[in-house]
């Protein structure tokens, strides 16, 4: 059974995730030792230097986060652009310091993603329950096989995109910019028989917008928050400050 | 002490606490363990059950982190595995911790 990680990247006038995607790249190398698939652009394809398998499209450009483009359209196609027969998505600002990844991979789940995070400032808890009528999933890692289950959840959250209005109407959804993560909330809830289902049983550790990244090396990060300055090592970090890039 | 000393305080207090709280939570990660397929948390409870239940026996049941039925056939491996990871895990904890602690003034 082949194995490997799938990664979506597409550079913005803002940011440049070509970057990000090399950073992310390097540590998936150091710490999994898996095959990277890179699905990307014309224009983006170039400006990625790491080595790896990567895989034009034409991206959907069609939403937004805070006024600026985001280019977060084409996850629900996963099942298709992976090579893989056990598949790891990840967003690109997903950085591996740790094999948690690799031991997630030898257990028998045909689908698992996170349901918990937590702001690494622990200033606010990182829950919605009163943003939507279900629970949020952070569809920022996705491990998957390719089942006939696993199919009908990508084909559903094609659906719910499709018709993302209605499934905000019908969920209450508060935050109406298309969103892969309610997308495969309400798709998991759906195929699931809206049942509870299979997740990964800790919280991802996510260093906020607001936090400024002072050093990113081999095995963490070091970012500063007012007069606060934290370190992380050894740990998987989600960065939501895409300065990241420029680190 | 004048309010800026206590002010100064509160301040270390909550650094330590923030500090203490991501290394808890790395930790948490850290417990992760895969058996035969099945996701568990090598944390107190877990070992503890574990330990207990294969008291005399070759093999028994138990539920893994996301409330699936798991047969347990070779159980010293298993505790073995589960104590490996959860002492690695929480030795990390414990030097960050004692980090944290020899900072405070």
């Amino acid at each position: 059974m082949t194995e490997g990680v799938l990664l979506y990247c597409f550079d913005t006038p803002q940011v440049s995730y070509s970057k990000i995607t090399d950073r992310c790249i390097s540590l998936i190398e150091r710490n999994l030792d898996l095959p990277v698939t890179v699905i990307t652009d014309a224009d983006t394809k170039g400006r990625i230097k790491s080595n790896c398998d990567t895989r034009v499209i034409d991206v959907d450009k069609g939403n937004t986060k805070f006024s600026k483009p985001w280019y977060n359209l084409e996850r629900h196609l996963a099942f298709d652009h992976s090579p893989y027969d056990r598949t790891v998505v990840m967003d690109v600002d997903y950085f591996c310091y740790s094999d948690k990844i690799l031991r997630l991979l030898q257990s028998e789940n045909d689908f698992l993603v996170h349901k918990s995070a937590h702001d690494v400032l622990h200033r606010e808890e990182m829950r919605y329950d009163r943003e939507a009528m279900l629970d949020l999933v952070w569809a920022t890692v996705l491990i998957f096989d390719k089942t006939p289950r696993t199919r009908a959840i990508f084909d559903t959250v094609k659906l719910v995109k499709q018709n993302y209005v209605h499934y905000c109407n019908l969920y209450r959804i508060t935050y109406k910019n298309f969103r892969n993560d309610y997308a495969f909330a309400i798709a998991l809830n759906q195929i699931n028989g809206h049942r509870e289902y299979d997740v990964i049983p800790d919280s991802i550790a996510t260093v906020p917008a607001d936090a400024e990244i002072l050093e990113l090396n081999d095995n963490g990060a070091v970012i500063r928050y007012k007069d606060k300055t934290i370190s992380l090592q050894d740990q998987d970090l989600h960065f939501l400050n895409k300065e990241v890039a420029n680190v | 002490m004048n309010i800026d000393q206590l002010k100064k305080i509160s301040r270390q207090s909550f650094d330590i606490n923030l500090q203490k709280a991501n290394a808890l939570k790395k930790a948490e990660s850290d417990q992760i363990l895969v058996y035969e397929n099945h996701i568990f948390r090598a944390d107190a409870e877990t070992i503890c059950f574990v330990r207990t239940a294969s008291e005399g026996k070759d093999s028994f049941f138990m539920l893994d982190s996301n409330s699936n039925p798991v047969c347990i056939t070779e159980p010293t491996d298993f505790l073995e595995l589960l104590l490996q990871r959860n002492q690695s895990a929480l030795n990390t904890y414990h030097q960050l911790y004692q980090n944290t602690k020899n900072r405070k003034v």
